[in-house]
């Protein structure tokens, strides 16, 4: 009896894991969140006070370029899951195919996103046409620096993992770089709706 | 080996976000949208944001107060956008 509930009490009170990857990245991540938390209610708040050219304006955005960067976003995210997974069986090669494809998703999310923009420049539109413009603009470019960040950063972690700097037992870099993306995904989770659909 | 079922279970959330931004797409078809429909659309993004901080960034592993921050982030800010867009 007495065993038993040691042995139920052990098992509940495991320690939780570490954050995967370095501490500071974490930090970095919620300072991320933030900035962008910030600015998408500023968003909503300047919408409130403009409801007709937000909601006119706002359907003139390419909903189906949105949601197909979303889906590419989200693709990539899961081959750095899978990327992370493989290194932690000491898998490297492996790690490499699934990060090369996040990065060629990477690469794709911003010739969809340049080619929104260029739809948007080609029509005259600038930041100066009207607020929602402005903050679609800022935001989404806001966005798009970060997943050139982020393909950077995967880069490097790639380049590291050839050369066989990471293994089953140290793979800091790459779980860091992972966190990252992952950051990146998370914050298109609440802009795509914000900007493209919500009105 | 050991690595299968953690693989297998992320694909499941992989189609499970990727079936969730279908979704989101089809509602913003919707060109007179109601308040029930905004708070949907905002629903579906806390759900997606929890799936992917726990599975994908692995906070499921971690001490409660970082999947306590992500979702509090998650509450405040969709909560602030609700709001805007209720009083509006």
């Amino acid at each position: 009896m007495n065993t038993n509930t040691a042995v139920v009490s052990d098992s509940e009170s495991l320690p939780a894991e570490d954050l995967p990857g370095d501490f500071a990245i974490w930090i970095f991540i919620l300072a991320e969140m933030l900035v962008f938390g910030v600015m998408f209610i500023v968003y909503a708040f300047a919408r409130a006070h403009q409801l007709e050219v937000f909601n006119a304006s706002q359907l003139t955005l390419n909903r189906g370029l949105g949601t197909l960067n979303t889906i590419i976003l989200i693709t990539s995210s899961y081959f750095v899951v899978r990327s992370v997974a493989a290194i932690k069986v000491n898998n490297a090669q492996q790690s490499v195919r699934w990060l090369l494809g996040a990065l060629a998703l990477g690469a794709m999310f911003i010739a969809v996103k340049l080619w929104e923009f260029n739809e948007k420049f080609s029509a005259g539109i600038t930041l100066e046409t009207n607020d929602f413009y402005m903050y679609y603009l800022t935001l989404t470019s806001f966005h798009l620096m970060h997943v050139l960040m982020g393909v950077i950063i995967l880069g490097c972690v790639v380049f590291k993992l050839n050369k066989g700097d990471y293994t089953a037992t140290e793979h800091f870099g790459v779980e860091t770089g992972a966190s990252f993306w992952h950051m990146v995904d998370l914050l298109w989770i609440v802009l795509f709706p914000l900007v493209y659909i919500i009105h | 080996m050991m690595n299968k079922p953690i693989n297998h279970f992320s694909t499941r959330i992989w189609l499970i976000l990727v079936a969730l931004t279908i979704l989101t797409f089809c509602i913003g078809e919707e060109v007179a949208q109601g308040k029930a429909v905004m708070l949907s659309v905002l629903a579906i993004a806390f759900i997606k944001g929890q799936l992917i901080a726990n599975y994908f960034m692995g906070l499921r592993h971690v001490s409660w107060l970082w999947r306590g921050i992500i979702m509090g982030y998650f509450m405040v800010v969709g909560g602030m956008i609700a709001i805007a867009y209720l009083t509006a």
